[in-house]
């Protein structure tokens, strides 16, 4: 007994010194704390920034009439009636069309032929051409939209008008021009705002991008100037990696806890990006993640042999990570083999709990399966961590003492 | 001037030896990039996006109301996954990340349609991704639309008119869609080709600051310099242009990937793509200097640098158009090449625009590699005190 209550006083020990020595090389290091405490902060600004606006409006079209009728004309005002797509120009012939079209004056072009109005009295069909660009996918998107739902209500009011001339009585006319209204709910985000919609993946990628190349430096920085073994008391063996693991976690644990409850409490505020989430839910779910980052940084940090490789190595994941989580591009999209493979991130977890957690209100219960996931990451990942620290401490003794045995070669220090 | 040119050239040589002696450069400027259009290549392979779940509450339970179920899921994206009993389910579902819509058919749908009275459907799409919320969206609306019409069709020809006057009546006015650049709405034509010169840039950009910051942080600078015959300009092209040849390669092998094997169309001329591709380069090779000149520090260049270049992505207006951003941002916008890259190579990949159009944009990229040189002399002083050295 007196020797397990020595044993734990003797982790305690450590563990208090390694979280000592921890803050300290975080807070005496500005790149350090540009990445692990700024990077959250000015890109989470950045970004809602530019989608600030959230929704697309107002594309500028153009309308090639040769017509020129009051037919024509209502329908180009049924154009610019909706928010989406404006009537910026009106060239005369196709081959204007083209050149405003490749000066990126306009995303669009309708052309209304001349016989337009006759077809629509004369009862046939009148034909009407919708060229759009759809090398920008918001943009096609909305316009193209927005020229179908309005040449759609041109041509049903002309049908009505056609049946009511006939003889038909009001709820047959609209019976038999419309027999079944489609209607479409968007939900949770009613007016498909991209930065609500991209917001809380980015915050969550670039959480654990921020922890793998922070915790990442640091780690390079150790082993370049030799400083693992120095966490470790001299002469202990058995399981004396864990409180060093163990330590470190808190101390990122503690500076995230600080920058992700500004985020979450602040900033989205600020933004009004989507609340729905049970705040005890959204802050277990948070420690879970946290978790796994911290896990998996501690882990891949072990790994670099000097200060700036983490940077080299990891910053071009950023995108390839975002992507792997399924949500700029669907996961249907994604060959399924490398959709699994995204699942060894934690961020893909992260990702999808947190956006059915904040932006859907789902409760504990229903992302249990997110949350197994970063326990199972986080419980891998820090044994990863364990193994990878005690091979560094053990190569850097092991060098010390050839270097001793050959006469002693005076350490590196970092220069201050 | 030969002399200038006998210095310009030692310098290289000796960046060459530096270039096959460190195997960071070799990761950073063939191993990584080449994986990361890999990636994309593979991510986007599948081009199109298909059979996203959704669940179908049928409160009527009838020939018709199965008939419009039924159309719903032979659409390209929507599959009907779920059949389920009250909304109550569906929300769970949707909360669990199973369902992304749930589509409701209400009670008397098929009474009332016979009995030539209005009906409705209602769909409930969960907005929380917007990318799968407009493909089901649109889906679904021409599913029932479809629906619709087969239904008004036979209502008018109940009523003795031909198929052709049945149509005209039907749809007064119809539109012929011309789907311009990317007509079958490939993701992969629009999304592959801005990731991966995203990749190349990020690799320019490391790769540059890595090659001048680690002359700073090992203190070999004074060597550097001397090599090149004490002239910074000598010095300077020495060290970049052995860098610029390599990635320009590299952005062939890029080229390669995305029209051969992602396979999207080259619909422009090449020679512009090529010229762009190379002042797209250089110009973020010129920042790269400039990042390094002004904090002569490895490690925070190398941290503002990429701060910098991961930006570029979201201004660029791929994804969120520029024309929606804030006029502030708009303006943010163009402080990034990688906005004017990426205008000129959809100009010339997909929408075949004639070259003239695409001049402003090569034009804009040289003043990125021309005005970041000013902070040359900054460069010289850096490189020659040694208060600027070993930095970490």
């Amino acid at each position: 007994m007196n020797r397990f209550s020595r044993q734990i006083a003797s982790y305690w020990r450590q563990t208090g010194a390694v979280i000592r020595n921890e803050m300290h090389t975080i807070f005496t290091d500005k790149g350090v704390m540009l990445v692990l405490i700024f990077a959250l902060l000015i890109y989470a600004t950045a970004y809602s920034l530019a989608y600030g606006s959230q929704v697309l409006r107002n594309v500028p079209i153009g309308v090639v009439d040769e017509s020129r009728t009051p037919a024509s004309r209502a329908l180009i005002d049924a154009f610019n009636s909706g928010p989406n797509v404006y009537t910026a120009y009106t060239p005369t012939s196709m081959e204007e069309a083209k050149e405003l079209f490749h000066a990126r004056k306009i995303y669009g072009v309708v052309y209304i032929p001349a016989d337009y109005e006759r077809c629509l009295l004369g009862g046939s069909q009148a034909d009407v051409a919708i060229y759009c660009d759809a090398s920008y996918f918001l943009m096609y998107r909305q316009a193209f939209q927005e020229l179908v739902t309005a040449i759609g209500k041109t041509g049903a009011m002309v049908q009505f008008q056609r049946l009511i001339a006939k003889g038909a009585n009001i709820p047959q006319a609209q019976a038999t021009t419309q027999p079944v209204i489609y209607e479409s709910h968007n939900l949770f985000n009613p007016y498909l705002g991209y930065g609500t919609f991209v917001m809380p993946a980015i915050i969550m990628v670039i959480i654990q991008q921020t922890m793998l190349i922070g915790i990442g430096m640091i780690g390079g920085t150790w082993r370049e100037f030799g400083l693992y073994h120095k966490l470790c008391p001299p002469g202990r063996r058995r399981m004396s990696t864990l409180p060093i693991v163990v330590g470190r976690a808190l101390v990122y644990a503690l500076i995230y806890a600080v920058t992700c409850a500004y985020v979450l409490g602040v900033h989205y505020r600020l933004f009004h990006f989507p609340m729905n989430g049970d705040s005890w839910t959204v802050g277990l779910f948070m420690s879970v993640y946290m978790a796994a980052c911290i896990a998996m940084g501690i882990a891949v940090s072990t790994l670099f042999r000097y200060r700036e490789n983490s940077l080299l190595l990891l910053l071009w994941t950023s995108i390839p990570v975002l992507m792997l989580s399924g949500v700029s591009y669907p996961r249907e999209g994604i060959p399924s083999w490398l959709f699994d493979f995204g699942q060894l991130l934690p961020s893909s977890h992260g990702v999808d709990g947190f956006i059915r957690i904040q932006t859907m209100g789902a409760s504990t219960a229903e992302v249990f399966r997110e949350i197994k996931w970063l326990v199972i990451l986080t419980i891998v990942y820090g044994g990863l961590a364990c193994i990878g620290i005690h091979q560094v401490i053990r190569r850097e003794l092991r060098q010390r003492q050839a270097a001793k045995a050959s006469g002693g070669i005076p350490e590196k220090q970092p220069a201050k | 001037m030969p002399g200038f040119l006998y210095h310009t050239c030692a310098v290289m040589r000796r960046e060459a030896t530096r270039l096959a002696r460190q195997p960071m450069y070799l990761v950073l400027m063939v191993i990584l990039p080449v994986v990361s259009f890999t990636f994309f290549a593979l991510l986007f392979g599948q081009g199109a996006i298909r059979n996203i779940p959704i669940a179908v509450l049928d409160q009527d339970n009838t020939t018709l109301s199965r008939k419009v179920i039924q159309m719903i899921d032979e659409t390209p994206t929507a599959l009907v996954a779920y059949g389920i009993q009250d909304m109550t389910e569906g929300e769970r579902l949707m909360r669990e990340g199973k369902v992304m819509a749930i589509v409701l058919v209400p009670p008397f749908f098929e009474k009332s349609i016979l009995s030539n009275t209005q009906t409705h459907l209602e769909n409930y799409v969960s907005g929380t991704n917007i990318t799968v919320n407009g493909l089901l969206s649109k889906d679904i609306q021409t599913a029932v639309t479809t629906f619709s019409a087969g239904i008004q069709l036979q209502l008018l020809m109940k009523q003795g008119l031909t198929e052709t006057q049945a149509m005209a009546q039907l749809m007064p006015v119809r539109f012929d869609k011309h789907v311009l650049f990317n007509p079958h709405i490939n993701y992969g034509y629009y999304l592959a080709p801005s990731f991966m010169p995203m990749m190349l840039m990020i690799f320019v950009v490391m790769t540059t600051i890595f090659a001048i910051g680690t002359e700073l942080k090992n203190a070999t600078a004074r060597d550097w310099l001397q090599t090149g015959g004490d002239s910074i300009w000598a010095a300077l092209i020495g060290k970049v242009l052995p860098i610029t040849a390599v990635m320009f390669l590299i952005s062939l092998v890029m080229l390669v990937i995305n029209f051969k094997v992602v396979g999207t169309p080259l619909n422009g001329s090449l020679a512009v793509i090529l010229v762009g591709t190379l002042l797209f380069i250089l110009s973020y090779q010129s920042i790269s200097v400039l990042i390094v000149a002004l904090l002569a520090n490895l490690r925070l260049s190398l941290s503002i640098g990429g701060g910098y270049s991961v930006l570029a992505f979201t201004f660029s207006g791929l994804t969120f158009p520029i024309m929606a951003m804030w006029e502030p941002m708009q303006w943010v916008s163009r402080i990034f090449p990688f906005t004017f890259y990426t205008d000129l190579f959809v100009d010339q990949m997909l929408r075949g625009t004639p070259w003239v159009y695409s001049l402003p944009d090569l034009c804009y990229m040289s003043l990125f590699i021309v005005l970041p040189l000013l902070c040359v002399p900054r460069l010289k002083r850096v490189a020659t005190e040694e208060k600027f050295w070993g930095r970490l």
